[in-house]
């Protein structure tokens, strides 16, 4: 029975009622200890109860209580004889049975959490009670404590961000790399090889904050996948079509987009024109008038500056004055004077006009002049042109007018010459013929090779391409088990403290085999008996059956013989007492097998603590009539 | 985890060591990390004082630190594991030796660097502290013998770009306070009993993740309309 | 604590000891309104007329009426003191209990309208909450992030403001700790003496 109880007392521990540890059997138990065990394990198989997990004071409350735990565990299905004395006034195997029975039903977690499947989302979400919960037993750190807001915590340490003060937005520039010095057939400028080498710093240090690198990395990394996506897609939907070139194309694109801008700009400043309303002439008009305007009013700047020098000058005077002044110029010597020169002045200006559109009159004589020279010049070649031209027919003719004279000597020499070199084309032709022939024969075979190769090529790229999707889902398996792996032992670790279940079944095997032990040794006697029973029966026939023998034998003597009579007579007697000892010993048996039932039942009794009940009875019996006589008098007091 | 094919050229620049010799490629491990990490270390010289690389092609070492930066600063922001690093260190042709030195280093500084990735964005102002002070009100300009208690409540909070503390300061009355901590306690019980109840769609979420770069989910869990989760999606064209 | 009534006041208010009872009940009336809505002058005016006398006894009947609620309300006096100290008015003992009765009722309104142009500070009106987890970033991906997202209503003499926040569990347990604590303080011996001593 101890394994039984040592089960129990577990699981009662693991439900949170505290078990001493020199505690290793039912025997040992309280009243007190049976009573919360009892409530704890009901509550934990159903929530509903309310039962107070310590028993109360008075005894008549007492046996409330164990009447209604009594009520609580029958509702549970518990079929067995229960009440308020199976608590109060325990013996052993009653309580072992109910605690059997409270155990059994006590509700199986470990299990179901094991039945869980272990997707992305559970981990998630043990990722995220994970971090949750060591976030709430972490203490708390003043401000300046923390690095920059970081906080480590937790076995192994684990950074979590407890602030806020070095945070900053996601802002990226524009990065430099070196690119081309890995393939050596391309030469790279050396000015920008100089530049690589000694002006350009390296990445992490380009930015002008150190915490703007990681996003401009980022950033930098992104835009070129982003890059190489959209080409791939545009190369494959139109490119491959249209059979060009990489290059081809991305020129043919680029004029395209040149031509479609310029089109752009076109069309819009004509619609600006339309809705001005205006021809290109009216424009240019508006535009003179805008000139001219502009320079008018850079005279009237200057006026006004004259009017101020002017005002500066009168300064001293009253306002009023110089109005008069202005007014009276005449009477004054100073502004006879300032007249004089004033007039001096445009006398000098006209002159100065005169003589800059003498100057640009004689310009536009020169530049008529050059024009001229340039007419000359041009028909001075073409005059040179058409007289070489006159002079080459002049030449060609004089030669046959030559050759007139001689006419049939030279037009066969002419056919000669002629033929020879008809016969040198066709020679020619041959040759190259010859060369050809095997050249093309050897294109052909190089073509024909060059195709293999290329299906070959592709096949094995396929077989490239294969391998790799095969290596990135073996990879992907692999690191999806890992993870099941490691979460598998982050359970297996938090299982470990469970060590009790491999003792358990330990023992439970072990138990299984001392039953079975046990029953072979019980199977052993049942054939012993059976084989002396056997014996006992065959014994007693056998006996019975000489007896018979004997006693016809002698009967038969004894009419004749006086002695032998005697010795029948003694043999009768002889029986009588052997079946009379026979008797005698089975009676014993019996007697000696009550006698053992009866030890059994002395030994349960005993068990059952009648004794020490009986005790606690009266003096509970005592007591509640102690309470009884109090609230009696209470009774009395009030009424 | 996603790297340009210029990225990819640039990191099997720096596992050769025809461009990058051993010697330079271990140095060059230690001022990655430091580049990354430490704003007083990014300025890089080690190549111009010493004369013991003079004859290093210094702009070939440059093309290979920078597809070294990009190559951690993506797997730590993909929180990668060793053994896929090295797969991919083993594909643009790293030598054994090279790929224990490089994991090892970045197992060491992935933390700092992810903290470093973890410090960009924008939220709201994070309350870090809480002072508190009680008055006791006695009387006004218009009003004697008011007598009531007065908590002058000063939030201590940090934001993103700003040195130091900022404050927001309210006052509040008794009750003012009472309910304002119950609230809060109620959002301490929340935590409590912890967010299980609305992790429940995850599985959803993720497969959005692997199919498409969505940079920024996160699930809310509403004090007062209940549970109901929220998804807020900045994208960015890259 | 009694009232201490200037001499002009005191004059202005011997007005309605010559008046029938009514018409200070209407007084009063026109006065309870008066702290309520603000002053109307052609009240005055209608009333100047039905009593035959000028319109300027009759605004300082009114305005001394209000001036006598508004005082008393301000400084708490009990009714015992307000009785004592409007004695020396020379008043009837009808128009007294008139008095009296107006002031207790009117007491609390008067000290409600006190109160609303007394100075502010923001305060508290609202707070709402949310628990977010952030288990992605543009730059972080897997990870989580727990984060209490707080909106923070306050209020300023009537201008209401909204501060979003947000935080960390850390420092809200921190938060919710001390500011329990800060709402036990005034459960304490020390508080209840002083709240108890002034009174």
């Amino acid at each position: 029975m101890e394994e039984v109880d040592q089960i129990i007392i577990h699981s009662l521990n693991t439900i949170g009622c505290d078990i001493e540890d020199d505690v290793v059997s039912l025997k040992q138990f309280s009243t007190e200890l049976i009573v919360a065990a009892a409530v704890s394990c009901v509550k934990s198989i159903s929530n509903e109860n309310d039962l107070p997990s310590t028993l109360p004071g008075g005894m008549s409350a007492r046996f409330r209580m164990g009447t209604t735990l009594a009520n609580a565990i029958q509702e549970l299905g518990y079929r067995g004889e229960i009440g308020y004395q199976t608590f109060l006034y325990s013996n052993e195997s009653d309580i072992r049975k109910v605690f059997m029975f409270l155990v059994d039903k006590l509700p199986k977690e470990t299990v179901e959490a094991m039945d869980e499947p272990l997707g992305a989302s559970v981990l998630l979400q043990k990722a995220i009670s994970a971090s949750v919960a060591r976030h709430l037993t972490s203490p708390w750190l003043p401000p300046f404590l923390k690095d920059h807001g970081v906080a480590w915590r937790g076995k192994p340490p684990v950074w979590q961000r407890e602030g806020a003060c070095s945070l900053h937005g996601f802002y990226a520039c524009h990065l430099t790399r070196p690119h081309g010095s890995a393939d050596l057939t391309k030469k790279i400028s050396k000015e920008l090889k100089q530049y690589y080498c000694q002006c350009l710093p390296f990445v992490t240090n380009q930015t002008a904050h150190h915490h703007d690198t990681l996003p401009s990395v980022l950033e930098l990394n992104g835009m070129e996948i982003a890059k190489q996506h959209e080409w791939e897609n545009e190369w494959n939907q139109y490119g491959l079509a249209s059979r060009l070139s990489e290059e081809e194309y991305k020129s043919k694109k680029r004029q395209r987009v040149k031509k479609r801008i310029i089109d752009q700009l076109k069309r819009d400043v004509e619609r600006a024109d339309a809705k001005t309303g205006l021809g290109p002439a009216e424009n240019f008009q508006q535009l003179i008038d805008s000139i001219t305007s502009r320079t008018s009013t850079g005279v009237k700047g200057k006026g006004s500056r004259f009017t101020h020098t002017e005002k500066l000058l009168f300064a001293k005077d009253e306002e009023k004055a110089v109005s008069q002044l202005v007014g009276e110029t005449a009477t004054h010597s100073e502004e006879e004077l300032q007249k004089e020169r004033e007039e001096e002045l445009n006398s000098l200006r006209e002159e100065l006009n005169n003589v800059s559109s003498q100057f640009s009159n004689l310009d536009l004589d020169v530049k008529k002049f050059t024009a001229g020279i340039q007419e000359l010049e041009e028909r001075l070649t073409l005059q040179k042109k058409e007289n070489e031209e006159n002079e080459k027919s002049y030449s060609i003719k004089k030669r046959t007018l030559d050759l007139l004279p001689d006419a049939e000597n030279n037009i066969s020499k002419l056919q000669a010459v002629v033929d020879a070199s008809a016969q040198r084309l066709a020679n020619l032709a041959n040759q190259w013929e010859k060369h050809r022939a095997p050249l093309i024969q050897q294109i052909q075979e190089l073509k024909e090779l060059n195709s293999k190769r290329e299906s070959e090529a592709q096949v094995k790229l396929g077989e490239i391409k294969t391998f790799r999707e095969k290596m990135k889902s073996v990879a992907d398996e692999a690191r999806n088990k890992e993870e099941i792996q490691k979460q598998l032992l982050a359970e297996y670790e938090r299982m470990a403290k469970d060590v009790n279940r491999s003792a358990y079944t330990k023992k439970i095997m072990e138990i299984v085999a001392n039953i079975k032990k046990q029953k072979n040794d019980i199977d052993k006697v049942l054939v012993d008996t059976r084989t002396i029973q056997k014996e006992i029966n065959l014994l007693s026939g056998k006996l019975d059956r000489t007896f018979t023998v004997t006693d016809e034998l002698i009967f038969k003597d004894a009419k004749k013989d006086e002695s032998v009579k005697k010795a029948y007579r003694f043999l009768a007697a002889l029986h009588e007492n052997c079946e009379l000892l026979i008797r005698t010993v089975e009676d014993t048996g019996i007697i000696l097998r009550e006698i053992r039932e009866l030890e059994d039942q002395i030994e349960n009794e005993s068990n059952k603590k009648v004794l020490s009940n009986l005790e606690k009875i009266t003096a509970d019996y005592r007591e509640m009539r102690k309470e009884n006589a109090a609230l009696i008098a209470k009774l009395k007091q009030k009424s | 985890m996603d790297l340009s094919s210029p990225t990819l050229e640039d990191l099997a620049l720096a596992g050769d060591s025809v461009h990058v010799p051993d010697d330079v490629f271990s140095v060059l491990v230690k001022k990655l990390f430091d580049g990354i990490n430490d704003g007083n270390e990014r300025n890089i010289s080690f190549l111009s004082e010493n004369d013991r690389y003079k004859n290093v092609d210094k702009a070939a070492v440059k093309q290979a630190y920078g597809g070294l930066v990009t190559m951690v600063t993506e797997a730590a922001k993909n929180d990668m594991e060793i053994e896929s690093l090295s797969s991919l260190l083993e594909d643009c042709k790293f030598s054994g030796d090279r790929i224990a030195a490089l994991s090892k280093a970045f197992l060491q500084h992935k933390p700092q660097i992810q903290i470093l990735l973890n410090s960009i964005g924008n939220p709201p102002p994070h309350i870090v502290d809480i002072d508190w002070r009680l008055d006791y009100y006695i009387k006004n300009n218009h009003m004697d013998k008011v007598n009531e208690p007065v908590y002058l409540v000063s939030l201590k909070t940090e934001e993103a770009g700003k040195p130091g503390l900022q404050e927001v300061q309210l006052s509040c009355s008794l009750e003012q306070l009472q309910d304002l901590v119950g609230k809060l306690k109620d959002a301490t019980k929340c935590l409590e009993k912890d967010g299980t109840v609305i992790i429940y769609t995850f599985q959803l979420f993720n497969t959005i993740f692997d199919e498409y770069e969505v940079p920024r989910i996160a699930v809310s869990l509403h004090g007062q309309n209940g549970a109901y989760i929220d998804i807020k999606t900045h994208i960015f064209n890259t | 604590m009694l009232l201490m009534l200037e001499e002009q006041h005191k004059k202005h208010l011997s007005f309605l000891t010559s008046v029938e009872i009514d018409v200070v009940r209407e007084f009063c009336r026109i006065s309870i309104e008066f702290i309520r809505k603000g002053a109307n002058p052609k009240v005055y005016q209608g009333a100047s007329q039905k009593l035959g006398v000028s319109v300027e006894t009759v605004q300082n009947g009114v305005e001394g009426l209000m001036y006598l609620l508004t005082e008393s309300s301000k400084l708490m006096v009990n009714e015992i003191d307000f009785q004592d100290s409007i004695m020396t008015l020379g008043f009837s003992e009808g128009l007294r209990q008139e008095l009296l009765e107006l002031y207790v009722q009117s007491r609390h309104e008067v000290r409600c309208i006190l109160s609303e142009m007394a100075m502010d500070l923001p305060h508290y009106h609202n707070l709402e909450w949310r628990f977010d987890v952030e288990v992605a970033s543009r730059s972080l991906r897997h990870q989580t992030t727990p984060k209490i997202l707080l909106k923070l209503h306050t209020e300023d003499s009537g201008k209401k403001e909204v501060k979003v926040l947000q935080t960390d569990p850390v420092n809200l347990v921190h938060l919710t700790n001390v500011l329990d604590g800060a709402l036990q303080e005034m459960k304490s011996a020390y508080c209840r003496r002083i709240v108890r001593n002034i009174k």
